[in-house]
């Protein structure tokens, strides 16, 4: 390795502390985070500083801004146990008792009589106001029921997409994945599950991208996979469709916008799953 | 503790409220400590705190196993995070990411380590290395924010994070074994 590439990889393992501490902006992030999944130095380098990290909290315990110690509210404790048990089964809000239930009555007053032609235009009036507000409300909440189900959707779409690439994350630096190296990245296999991590990958010529390949056991054949391009920062983060169990081999190569149904040049990447 | 709190989260997760409260006792002071210094306001940091209990008990499932103290640590410093967020205008690019909430801290090694013998490690740490490290973990800043707050070139800055860290762990393991 020369100084060079020494010293590039030294600014990796910075890059590394700074992403373990949480100090660094979000879009660094998903780059050193892409990194420290394909490269087995620098996994190691988070391994060793995440718990120093983890332990920074427990300083903050003993923080007072005065002398006494910190002490949260014990309503707060009450608070967060309703959440936990709200009101148990069976236990009443109202008193129960055998005893005939008596209402207290308050002194009868007198009523007001109004001529019986005025009550019947009060109540016409009332109910052509009230259709006319159904109407106009019942359109506008119709409006507003579609723009919510329409946004829960997006919001449910993000959020499910958020939690699955959290989890292939955590599925590649999990301690019993294995890792196959490649020239700037590796294929990891962890449980059932295959993901390719690629950094400094260029981005592909105009009108092409990068395809995954993937052998299935006892075939002769590649079965074409996903495609993808690498992000600004070089990086490419895919997790394959298929299992693992019933892979021999991941390749990629390079194919035209759309993708191949049989590899059209040389792979970048041949491996071998034992 | 951490071996119980593993237990006590598997408890949680067949909705068992009294193992619920023994996590509560055990931890609130560590997530209740860790928003009032990040936020500086107790009303705040029990908001924070209510919210990152809820959290356990409505989501226990994303604890998978490792550093109980650690996990809850970071899910704390994520709501601070959001907090601090909402109170500033600063650019989408000058934030702090999120700490993965769904990675496991695997190392045990410091699990409910004392609070004073994590404070002396820190504390013995020389300042150009203790500030940058206390500043991006506790005030929700980034590496650029330090450098610029501090008049340090960026890459200086960086690798002082990474030694102040390493010598953080070294001390800390030291205290342990010894």
């Amino acid at each position: 390795m020369s100084d060079l590439q020494a010293r590039g990889h030294e600014d990796w393992l910075d890059d590394v502390a700074v992403y373990a501490l949480g100090a660094m902006p979000m879009q660094d992030a998903q780059r050193v985070r892409a990194h420290i999944a394909a490269c087995e130095i620098c996994r190691r380098e988070y391994a060793l500083l995440q718990p120093a990290v983890g332990a920074l909290a427990e300083s903050a315990e003993a923080f007072t801004p005065g002398n006494g110690p910190i002490v949260a509210s014990p309503e707060l404790k009450a608070r967060i146990m309703r959440t936990v048990r709200p009101e148990r089964p069976g236990a009443a809000t109202v008193p129960q008792t055998d005893a005939p239930v008596r209402r207290s009555v308050a002194p009868r007053e007198r009523p007001i009589l109004w001529p019986v032609y005025l009550v019947a235009a009060a109540c016409l009036a009332i109910a052509l106001i009230s259709s006319i507000s159904d109407i106009m409300l019942s359109g506008q909440l119709k409006q507003s029921q579609a723009e919510l189900a329409q946004l829960r959707s997006r919001t449910n779409a993000l959020a499910s997409a958020l939690a699955d690439r959290q989890a292939a994350i955590s599925d590649v630096l999990a301690a019993g994945a294995k890792h196959y190296p490649v020239d700037n990245g590796e294929v990891v296999r962890s449980g059932s599950r295959l993901y390719i991590a690629m950094y400094d990958l260029a981005a592909p010529p105009r009108g092409h991208v990068y395809q995954a390949w993937t052998l299935p056991k006892g075939s002769k054949t590649m079965a074409p996979s996903l495609t993808f391009v690498p992000d600004a920062h070089g990086v490419a983060f895919v997790s394959l469709p298929a299992g693992a169990p019933e892979t021999s081999a991941v390749a990629v190569s390079l194919e035209p916008e759309g993708g191949s149904k049989q590899p059209t040049t040389k792979p970048l990447i041949v491996v071998p799953l034992d | 503790m951490t071996e119980d709190a593993v237990v006590l989260m598997e408890r949680v997760r067949k909705r068992d409220a009294d193992a619920f409260e023994a996590l509560y006792d055990a931890y609130h002071r560590l997530a209740y400590g860790l928003a009032m210094r990040m936020l500086g306001d107790a009303s705040t940091a029990e908001d924070v705190t209510q919210a990152v209990f809820v959290k356990v008990w409505s989501s226990p499932e994303l604890f998978r196993t490792g550093n109980f103290g650690a996990w809850i640590a970071r899910v704390t410093r994520n709501r601070a995070l959001d907090v601090i967020r909402s109170r500033t205008v600063r650019a989408e690019t000058d934030l702090p990411q999120a700490l993965p909430e769904s990675e496991s801290v695997e190392d045990t090694a410091f699990a409910r380590i004392d609070r004073e013998l994590v404070r002396s490690a820190l504390a013995s740490l020389p300042d150009e290395q203790r500030r940058p490290i206390e500043m991006g973990f506790f005030e929700g800043v980034t590496h650029q924010e330090i450098a610029r707050r501090t008049s340090t070139p960026l890459g200086t800055v960086k690798t002082r994070i990474r030694s102040g860290l390493r010598k953080l762990r070294a001390q800390l393991e030291m205290t342990v074994t010894t």
